[in-house]
């Protein structure tokens, strides 16, 4: 047997045979290893991270409808197409609308977009759940959460009220002709109770034509109406009497004479007669504009600190389905990576293009940097720490260990050891101890980075496996360092002392 | 020559004289005991014999050199080139099995040999319990492991102080018989002890009373 393997056999043996001791001398360095090591993950990946979170933090451009036009998708497909596609990080479609949960009498922005593109362009949003993947599903933001005590995977039921119709004048003179089959709409106000008191809310009527070009039926919405006042408008009994009169032209129903007003919901009565008075075309093909109520599931929930916290994200086709508008963007946000004078070549060709009308937004990324360096340095401070006090940890069971094995060292010492020999023993341990710490450091830091980062910044790290050599000799050298004065204590030890009966 | 000329050797601890001008001669191959009530300097002695330990005044002719005037690092190699120790309390490396504890003796000397260890074992009956720790040894089986220590190496002196102290008859007599062997072999064994039987098997006893060379009786029967 060659003296390398004994000096390995008998280094082993002291670990493995003397296993409590040495076991606390492991689990220092194995932790002192895991804070070095995740430390430095997090020090190394989290700007790495971030980088790549400045790189596309927020949109830089923002397309809106051109003079005079409305943003389509066609359009803003066509805007985008301007800019070079691998420049391109994400472009994100958004219509926002203000929807009602009518239960609460709550009104909330909302706002319909694409959710894979809101990932890249907007990568730091921090959803708790999922972002929508399917049909009614929405991510509401963190105020919005608190506000109505919605849950993940609740139920909101959400409806849109369409906006008055711009008082045009000539609308006043209908001057639309009457034809069998066709359907009208038309709103007016009413009252709505709530807890703050009796408040204005629309009243929509959609009504079809029959063949004499009468009435043939009409349909009440007064969602947005205290249910036992103004609900029992949209009642048979009382649309009923409207079936078979006149409509359109110069027809003007009156309650009281027309129709019979309902007792305690006069307002209401007078809402709805108004309402099928001033009844306009709902153009061909196109849903009448009459509040639509839809129930969502809430997918998750969003917050970022900033004004997106209150509002509702749906897909840009529920989002549709809900206004019936379905080609109506308000505006799209680009993430281009690209150079400054590159950005503002790009935006000046947009605008000129006709199809949208672009604009460039900062970034902000400096704050972030400095609470980068701000970071980096307690990192390394905390590091820092942890190896002196790993040191000190280590050189203390070290000394112990000396001081249990005084007999043994001594015994080795009669045996022939030189000074030389028993130091590489000890160091030789210590050197064990700190390469297996560094392993299993190596491998607890990644899990405890790993933690650090979920919790943190929400976001997965990578294994560094550059790391590992580094944590390995980093704990060796710590160990070693550890052991110079307990193996200085051993060197010292009297090989005599074993003759006397101790 | 003498393999071993001890020339007036005191031993000063302040006031106290642990061994007092004591000259002793011990011829290569001779078998000696030291026998002495408690405190009077037996293992003081074995402790300057031993390069463990240096005389205030005198000279330690071992081989033909005086130990007494040599370095500790030089006292390292001699002690582990021509001595082989043997102690009252059998100490082993407890972590290690009886076979690796007599291969410690081989590495600090030269080369590790398991299976020259093995045979050490095998000679003081041992083979079998070669993977135990010193835990699962008896003493006396604990005692033997470190005679074949002492020997693995082919010293030239083997030292031994109280060997027998704590064992019983039975393995008293094997660790004898082995001390036989070895005085057969050409092994010069310095043996301290207190037990007369014990003295009584080596060629020659030497008394000492308070640190000094009081008595010096040569066993007429021995090798009978
Ligand atoms: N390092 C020391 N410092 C001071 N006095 C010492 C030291 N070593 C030994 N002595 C003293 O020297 C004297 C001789 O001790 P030694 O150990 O040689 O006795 P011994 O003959 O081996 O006794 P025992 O039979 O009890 O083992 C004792 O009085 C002891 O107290
Ligand atoms: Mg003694």
């Amino acid at each position: 047997m060659s003296k390398r393997r004994m000096f390995l056999r008998m280094i082993t043996a002291s670990l493995l045979r003397r296993r409590s001791r040495m076991l606390i001398a492991l689990l220092s360095i194995a932790i002192g290893a895991t804070i070095l090591a995740g430390l430095v993950t997090v020090y190394v990946d989290v700007p790495r991270q971030m980088a790549a979170q400045f790189r596309s933090y927020g949109a830089n451009m923002i397309l809106m409808p051109a003079e005079g036009h409305s943003l389509t998708p066609a359009e803003a497909e066509a805007a985008e197409a301007l800019i070079p596609a691998d420049q391109l990080v994400g472009a994100a479609p958004y219509r926002y609308v203000y929807l009602n949960m009518v239960s609460r009498q709550q009104t909330f922005a909302a706002a319909g977009t694409d959710f894979e593109q809101v990932q890249r362009t907007s990568p730091y949003f921090k959803v708790e759940g999922a972002y929508p993947s399917s049909p009614r599903q929405v991510l509401i933001g963190k105020t919005v959460a608190d506000t109505v005590g919605a849950r993940l995977n609740g139920v909101m039921e959400l409806t849109w009220f369409p906006p008055a119709e711009e008082e045009d004048p000539q609308a006043d003179a209908d001057t639309f002709e009457i034809r069998p089959g066709m359907t009208l709409s038309g709103q007016a106000d009413g009252y709505g109770m709530s807890d703050e008191g009796s408040t204005k809310q629309p009243v929509y009527v959609v009504l079809t034509v029959g063949e004499d070009g009468t009435i043939a039926s009409l349909t009440v919405d007064t969602s947005g109406e205290t249910e036992a006042i103004g609900g029992r408008c949209g009642s048979e009994d009382f649309t009923a009497q409207f079936i078979g009169k006149p409509v359109g032209g110069d027809s003007r129903l009156m309650l009281g004479r027309d129709i019979d007003g309902i007792s305690g919901a006069t307002v209401t009565s007078t809402a709805v007669v108004q309402a099928v008075n001033h009844v306009v075309p709902v153009e061909e093909g196109a849903a009448p504009r009459i509040p639509r109520t839809i129930n969502f599931t809430v997918a998750g929930i969003l917050e970022t600190g900033g004004e997106e916290d209150d509002y509702i994200y749906m897909s840009l086709d529920d989002m549709a389905a809900i206004t019936g508008e379905p080609d109506t963007l308000d505006l799209v946000e680009l993430s281009v990576s690209a150079a400054q004078e590159n950005l503002e070549r790009y935006t000046e060709a947009v605008t000129a293009s006709g199809h949208a009308t672009a604009r460039l937004v900062k970034r902000v990324t400096k704050s972030e940097t400095a609470v980068l360096g701000k970071l980096q340095a307690l990192v390394f401070l905390v590091t820092l720490v942890t190896l002196v006090l790993t040191m000190v940890s280590v050189s203390t069971t070290m000394m112990a260990v000396v001081a249990e094995r005084r007999k043994e060292i001594g015994l080795r010492k009669a045996l022939g050891a030189s000074d030389g020999a028993i130091r590489s023993e000890f160091l030789g341990e210590g050197l064990f101890l700190g390469a297996l710490g560094g392993i299993l450091g190596s491998v607890m830091g990644f899990v405890f980075a790993q933690v650090v980062s979920m919790n943190v910044f929400g976001s997965d790290i990578r294994f560094n496996f550059w790391l590992v050599p580094i944590t390995v000799a980093v704990s060796m050298a710590v160990a070693a360092l550890s052991c110079l004065l307990p193996v200085r204590r051993a060197v010292a030890i009297d090989p005599a002392l074993v003759l006397k009966g101790e | 020559m003498s393999l071993l000329d001890i020339r007036h050797v005191s031993k000063i601890y302040g006031e106290l004289r642990a061994l007092d001008d004591v000259s002793l001669k011990v011829e290569q191959g001779e078998w000696v005991a030291i026998m002495g009530p408690s405190g009077s300097g037996k293992s003081t002695m074995m402790n300057i014999i031993g390069c463990m330990d240096k005389p205030t005044k005198g000279e330690v002719i071992l081989d033909g050199t005086d130990i007494a005037r040599e370095s500790s690092k030089r006292l390292t190699d001699i002690r582990r080139d021509k001595i082989g120790l043997i102690f009252q309390q059998f100490h082993m490396v407890n972590y290690l099995t009886a076979v690796e504890n007599v291969m410690v003796s081989q590495y600090y000397h030269s080369m590790p040999d398991e299976a020259e260890a093995l045979e050490a074992l095998d000679r003081v009956g041992l083979r079998e319990r070669a993977r135990h720790l010193p835990s699962q040894l008896s003493g006396g089986e604990q005692q033997r492991v470190c005679v074949a220590r002492a020997l693995i190496n082919h010293p030239e002196i083997i030292l031994a102080d109280e060997p027998t102290g704590n064992l019983d008859e039975t393995n008293e007599n094997i660790v004898l018989d082995l001390f036989r062997q070895l005085h057969n072999e050409g092994t010069t064994l310095i043996v301290v002890t207190h037990d007369p039987e014990v003295a009584d098997a080596a060629q020659r006893t030497i008394v000492l009373e308070h640190g000094r060379l009081v008595r010096e009786v040569i066993n007429e029967h021995f090798g009978e």
